[in-house]
Order: structure tokens, then sequence, then C-alpha cells
């Protein structure tokens, strides 16, 4: 009987858990939503502001199976492409967003490199490089401009983005890695 | 049937949220997103400024009013003379609506602005602000609505040369400069000529100012090109007047007709 009452009292326990979670989940996607849309000064460089949705997927997917990291990926693209571009024939965000989760999920750090915020930055640095690469191949192909154009908004775009993205970077990666990470404790504690 | 039980059990509450998080990103695609626009909405709402009247009497300097009265005596006489003609239009009621959000997306050219259903804008309202048109409506949420900017390379817009009439259309660069382009073979245009939105547009009023032409290019293709300096300053917008479409109120006299 008690050890019956221990177990459902840890069931319950790993619900809230799950719940706290998911809350924290939903909350962060929101706030990195919203924060696309204003130019707060310190934050805006001609214009850009970073990319919070890629940074999310990048924290998301360091320690996650690749299939996890691709589905938030299709998740945060699908809610950028919606903020975006009306007008767009392509699911810009969706495709680059999802490539980002698969090849972070993929990276292996724990064997090749180190877990620090330079490596998070540099990470961030090079998938938001690899995003935009694959929006300007999508702006290209739609036909609404030539292609000195795209290569020319291209060069701007790229180079502030990445940097904002991968400046900004730790202070998204760092709240959500340690909750995950407390989160994580947690459950294992309580599961037993 | 056990077994199937047992795997329910371990994956039933993973695929359901993972289906139900698929279920409402769907959903907000399909609505572009205008649950984070409504929510952005209340919450930047504490910064959004001063209400609308003190914004449109803070927009109206005293040489805009001087203007203003020079141009209301000129369309008196001009009504005087349409209604000789026989068709007198009425001058549609412009809504006032401060710009809270800009694009998210560096690749679009695009503001969200704080007015939307519940204040009247319809999608495919013109939009203008101090210096001239600013661009369009493409989505409207209860509160808030989304403009596409004369500068983004998806927007065209037809407008003519004030001085010789000639007409043709602008495409968006991504830039505050835009690229001209006329339906006539030898348009009578140079630099520095005043552009605005064209007398047959259907989608935006006439006679709103664009742009001044910058340089020309004779030689391009079949048709002469231009590059056009837009005069409203697109990247400080900070309010923006919005004009009901004249399609719509077209097309709801249309339907109206048996």
């Amino acid at each position: 009987m008690k050890s019956m009452l221990r177990f459902r009292t840890a069931k319950s326990q790993r619900w809230v858990y799950r719940l706290l979670n998911g809350l924290a989940i939903a909350g962060s996607v929101l706030l990195c939503s919203l924060l696309l849309l204003p130019r707060l000064p310190g934050i805006e460089l001609l214009g850009i502001v970073p990319n919070w949705l890629l940074i999310w997927v990048v924290a998301w997917s360091m320690k996650r199976p690749v299939w996890q990291g691709m589905l938030a990926g299709a998740v945060l693209g699908t809610i950028r492409d919606s903020l975006s571009a009306p007008h767009s024939h392509y699911p810009i965000h969706l495709l680059s967003l999802t490539l980002v989760g698969f090849l972070t999920a993929r990276l292996q750090k724990q064997r090749y490199i180190q877990e620090d915020f330079i490596s998070v930055a540099l990470i961030v640095f090079a998938m938001n490089a690899i995003a935009e690469s694959i929006g300007a191949v999508c702006n290209f192909w739609q036909g609404f401009r030539e292609w000195e154009a795209v290569w020319r908004d291209y060069q701007r775009i790229v180079l502030t983005s990445s940097l904002l993205s991968s400046l900004w970077a730790p202070v998204l990666y760092y709240p959500l890695n340690r909750w995950w990470q407390y989160i994580h404790a947690l459950e294992q504690s309580g599961g037993k | 049937m056990f077994s199937l039980r047992r795997w329910w059990e371990r994956h039933g509450v993973p695929i359901v949220v993972t289906g139900l998080v698929l279920g409402g990103v769907w959903l907000l695609r399909h609505t572009q997103g205008s649950a984070i626009a409504e929510i952005y909405y209340w919450v930047s709402r504490p910064f959004q400024g001063e209400p609308q009247g003190v914004a449109i009497a803070r927009l109206t300097s005293a040489r805009v009013r001087e203007l203003e009265q020079q141009l209301a005596e000129v369309q008196a006489q001009n009504d005087k003379l349409r209604q000789l003609l026989g068709y007198l239009e009425k001058q549609p009621q412009a809504i006032a609506a401060p710009v809270i959000g800009r694009s998210a997306d560096s690749w679009w050219q695009q503001v969200t602005v704080g007015r939307g259903e519940a204040d009247g804008v319809r999608v495919g309202a013109a939009v203008s602000g101090i210096g001239g048109l600013v661009g369009r409506v493409v989505q409207v949420t209860p509160h808030t609505s989304r403009v596409l900017l004369v500068s983004d390379p998806a927007s065209r817009v037809g407008v003519a040369v004030s001085r010789s009439r000639d007409m043709g259309y602008i495409e968006g660069q991504g830039s505050l400069e835009a690229r001209l382009q006329f339906f006539e073979k030898v348009p009578d245009v140079r630099p520095g000529d005043a552009i605005a939105t064209s007398p047959v547009s259907r989608l935006y009023p006439a006679g709103l100012t664009v742009g001044r032409i910058k340089t020309l290019n004779k030689e391009k293709g079949a048709a002469p090109e231009a590059i056009v300096e837009l005069t409203a300053p697109l990247e400080s917008l900070e309010w923006v007047l919005i004009y009901p479409p004249r399609v719509a109120k077209e097309s709801q006299n249309a339907n109206a007709l048996p």
C-alpha cells in the first residue's frame, strides 16, 4: 500500500514537472516570436534583429535526438513563416529551421566539441549562415528580384544576422539549458 | 492487445502532445500568425505612445495646416466643378495607426500597425505616412494589421509622372529606392520629376505622393526604366494613415446590383 502511494505521488510529481516544462517551452517560444517584431535599441543592427527562433532550435537540439530537433525546427519554422511572408511561395523557414534542427542534433557535441558559450555561439553563427543561404536561394527562385539584388542583400543580411544571433545566443541558451538540466535531474530523482 | 495498451501508455502522451503542437502550428500558419500578432499588440500596448488624437495633432504642424487650407480651397473648387460635371465622390475617412512592429524577416519589408479589423481596417487598404505612400494592408487581426511596404520586392504600385501624366508601375527593391517601369516607349520624364499614384489604379487612392525620379535608364529593354527615390521615411515610420480600399467599395456596390 505504502509503496503504491509513493508510486502514485511520484507519478503525479512527474506530471507536474512535465506541465511546468511544457509551459516553459511554450512561453520561451512565444517570447522568441514576439521579439522578432520590435526593433529594440541595442538588439537591432541595420534594421536586423537576432534570429531568436533559430537560437531556440539550436539550444533545443543540442542534447536531443535528431527527430526531436527536426520536429522543433519544423514547428518554429512554421511559426516564423506565418509571421513573415504571406505572399511567399515556399515555406522558407520551415525548410531552413528543420535542417538546422537536424544538423545541430547530428553534431555529436559530446564527442567533438566542448559545451560552452563559445561553441554555442559558433554553432549558432554557422547555422544562421546556412539558414539565411537557404532563404536567399528561395528568394531568388520566387523570381521577385534579380540575382544581383538578392546577392547584395544576402551579404548584408547574413553577416549582420549571424553576428547578432551568435552574440545573443547565450542569453537564451544559458537559462533554457539550465532549466532542462534541472527538470531532467528532478525527473530522474522523482522517478526512482 | 495488452502489448498495444502498454505501448500506448508509454508513447500515447508524446504522440498526443506532438499532434496538438503540429495542429496548433498549422492553424497559426493558416491564420498567418494572427494569434501572435494579437498577443504582441496587448504586450506592447503600454509602450505604444500617445492616443490617436494627440498623435494627429503632432502630425499636423503649422505649415501642414496652411497647406491643408490651401488644398481645401482648391478641393472645394474641384468638387464644385465635378458636381457640375455630375459626379461627386465621397472622400474616404483615413484611420491613424501607430507602427508597433517591423518585419519578422530581413528579406521582406513589412510593418505591423496597432489598428485592426475592430477599427475598420480591411485587407487591401492603402497606407500612407508623412512623405507619401507607405504600402498596403495584407493581413488584419482584430487589433493589428500587417502592411506590405512599397519597398518590398513583391509590391507593385501603378504610378504616374505628375508633370507629364505618363504612366508606369514601381517595384520595390528592399531599399528606399524603387524601380519604375514605364508603359510608354518614350516617356516624357526627367530626373527630379514627382511621382504619384496613378489615377487609374484600382488599389490605391489617386494622387498620393510616392517619390521623385533619381536616375533614368532609357537604354534598357523595350520599355525605359527609372530609379525612384521614395519620399516616405520607411525606415523610421511611427504613425501611418490607412485609407479604406477602393476595390472593396466598388465590389460591394457591384454585388448590391443584380
